[in-house]
């Protein structure tokens, strides 16, 4: 399937779906991050820059900190995540999918020399749009990448009407079929869903209109509304 | 079995564990104290089992999404990576870095020649030909060490500002030059070698310079304490770049992709290193190196131990069987 999710078999022999996140919502983390950043810095000038010339370099060693260690420091305490990555829903992880460590973090915060390098951010921007898991270059010598961590549920989008039972048992990549057309139905216009639903007259037995209702009460009966 | 009959027998089992996964998202020193953490394993993998069963009998997504999600909660607290110890941190630094460096002797060996080359060269050609200095630094500068360097002056080494000021100033300036060396060894090594050479150049214009007008005595003076593990932090991090520039070119026999992520893991684990030699750099110019009341005969005796230290440490250190590690 044409899709951003990343598969991983675990040692459980169960595969683990990892959607990539894109250039967008990492740039927003991102600007967060900077936000955040330099208002601490601000803040934290007030007092130091009653010390005098001392507090100077206190400033600078902070200043070292928040450039170079900040991003660090997050992801290895908090699960792969900055405090902009957790506001956008968004995780560093290991190519195994468990919570970033230290070493591939560093080694992916330290290549954002080099990712950012022309402008803001060029070498990476066009590394994100190239690479199938969105990855930028510190990504891929880290062997690491930052997925979304929210799960949609489900078939948030079916709109609600009374289940049918389907009267076959569907395959389980029939059922992924049905439950995302019923999904995608209120994107498409009238006669495409018709001329998609006829698709499937074996199915239902019905033509047009009725045919795309009738699917959509199957899909939710197979998300499991009463 | 129908798909109602398998939630009824084991629903209950996952909303306790779901509950369990989000107090532990919320309070994980308390949540690991209770007993189910001992079960924790164990039910695991009996969910992994009943996710493949769900999806091998064509149960529909309403179960198997959510076994999945239980599953990915699961997997991350399983197999999340253990608590950093300070212990290792000590193996590191005493054994497993000097080791490091030595496993990748033949980068850092290109790295000090194509950084201690410029500089000597430029160091003697200063003293052939002092007007060079006015080709590789602007008068502005020039001034400046010579203000830096004044014999006349209380502190050497700094125009003004106290100790905690250049000590955080060293700390930001030296090692930001050291990390960017080492990122911007992935353009095919061309940035580590760039940077090196241009600090040689820039060291032994310098040292040249001062050497050539007179002020050699208070220069030296100033550099023997901290240079061992300055420069050679600088070296290392260097080197480090140069092998993730040229695993880009010479992967060796291995994809790219696989050569350039062990690169990487050797890479980042230098630069950790290259930092801590940084700080103590940092540390000895700010607050040592700067005085200028001490005899000679400690200035450079504790510059020459210190050398002895570093190149000892990086040629012995991790040597032998107790590894540590």
């Amino acid at each position: 399937m044409l899709d951003t999710v990343r598969e991983i078999e675990t040692p459980e022999g169960i595969s683990l779906h990892l959607r990539a996140a894109g250039a967008l919502p990492r740039a927003q983390a991102w600007m967060l991050d900077a936000l955040l950043r330099m208002g601490v810095f601000m803040l934290a000038m007030i007092p130091l820059s009653l010390l005098g010339v001392g507090g100077n370099g206190l400033a600078m060693l902070l200043l070292f900190g928040l450039m170079w260690a900040y991003s660090v420091v997050c992801e290895v305490w908090m699960d792969g995540q900055t405090v902009g990555k957790r506001t956008l829903g968004l995780r560093v992880v290991n190519a195994d999918g468990t919570p970033v460590t230290w070493v591939p973090s560093v080694v992916r915060n330290l290549l954002r020399v080099v990712d950012a390098l022309p402008g803001v951010y060029g070498v990476g921007l066009a590394c994100t749009l190239i690479d199938p898991h969105a990855r930028r270059l510190g990504d891929i010598v880290a062997g690491t990448m930052v997925v979304h961590t929210i799960e949609l549920p489900a078939g948030a989008q079916v709109p609600t009407v009374a289940a049918i039972p389907p009267p076959v048992v569907l395959a389980a990549d029939e059922q992924a079929a049905l439950v995302e057309f019923a999904e995608r139905s209120g994107q498409l216009t009238l006669q495409r869903q018709e001329e998609l639903a006829n698709l499937l007259m074996p199915l239902t037995g019905r033509r047009d209109t009725a045919a795309v209702s009738q699917l959509i009460a199957h899909a939710n009966w197979l998300l499991g509304r009463a | 079995m129908k798909q109602e009959r398998f939630v009824a027998m084991y629903g209950r089992e996952w909303d306790s564990l779901q509950f369990w996964l989000n107090a532990l998202e919320r309070q994980p020193r308390r949540t690991l104290r209770q007993e189910q953490t001992l079960d924790f394993p164990q039910s695991y993998r009996r969910l992994c089992h009943q996710l493949a069963l769900a999806r091998g009998r064509g149960y529909s997504r309403e179960v198997t999404d959510r076994l999945q999600r239980l599953v990915q909660q699961g997997h991350r607290v399983l197999y999340r990576p253990t608590a950093p110890r300070w212990h290792r941190v000590a193996v590191f630094l005493l054994a497993g870095f000097p080791r490091l460096v030595r496993s990748q002797w033949r980068c850092m060996a290109a790295a000090a020649t194509l950084f201690y080359l410029p500089a000597l060269v430029t160091l003697l050609l200063m003293q052939l030909r002092p007007e060079l200095a006015h080709t590789v630094f602007s008068s502005a500068q020039l001034a400046q060490f010579e203000k830096m360097y004044d014999p006349a002056n209380p502190h050497i080494g700094r125009s003004s500002g106290t100790d905690l000021q250049m000590f955080g100033f060293y700390v930001m300036n030296n090692v930001s030059i050291a990390f960017r060396t080492f990122a911007s060894g992935l353009f095919f090594g061309v940035g580590a070698v760039y940077v090196l050479a241009a600090n040689g150049v820039l060291i032994g214009g310098v040292a040249g310079h001062l050497n050539a007008i007179g002020y050699g005595g208070p220069f030296w003076r100033f550099v023997v304490g901290h240079s061992a593990f300055e420069l050679s932090a600088l070296v290392i991090a260097g080197g480090a770049g140069l092998q993730l520039g040229l695993t880009l070119l010479m992967p060796g026999r291995q994809r790219r992709g696989p050569a350039l992520v062990a690169a990487g893991w050797v890479g980042a684990q230098l630069a950790l290193g290259a930092f801590a030699m940084l700080l103590m750099a940092a540390f000895i110019e700010a607050y040592w190196s700067s005085i200028a009341a001490l005899p000679n005969v400690l200035k450079f005796g504790s510059g020459a131990l210190l050398w002895l230290l570093v190149l000892g440490w990086l040629w012995r250190g991790g040597r032998g069987h107790g590894d540590g590690a």
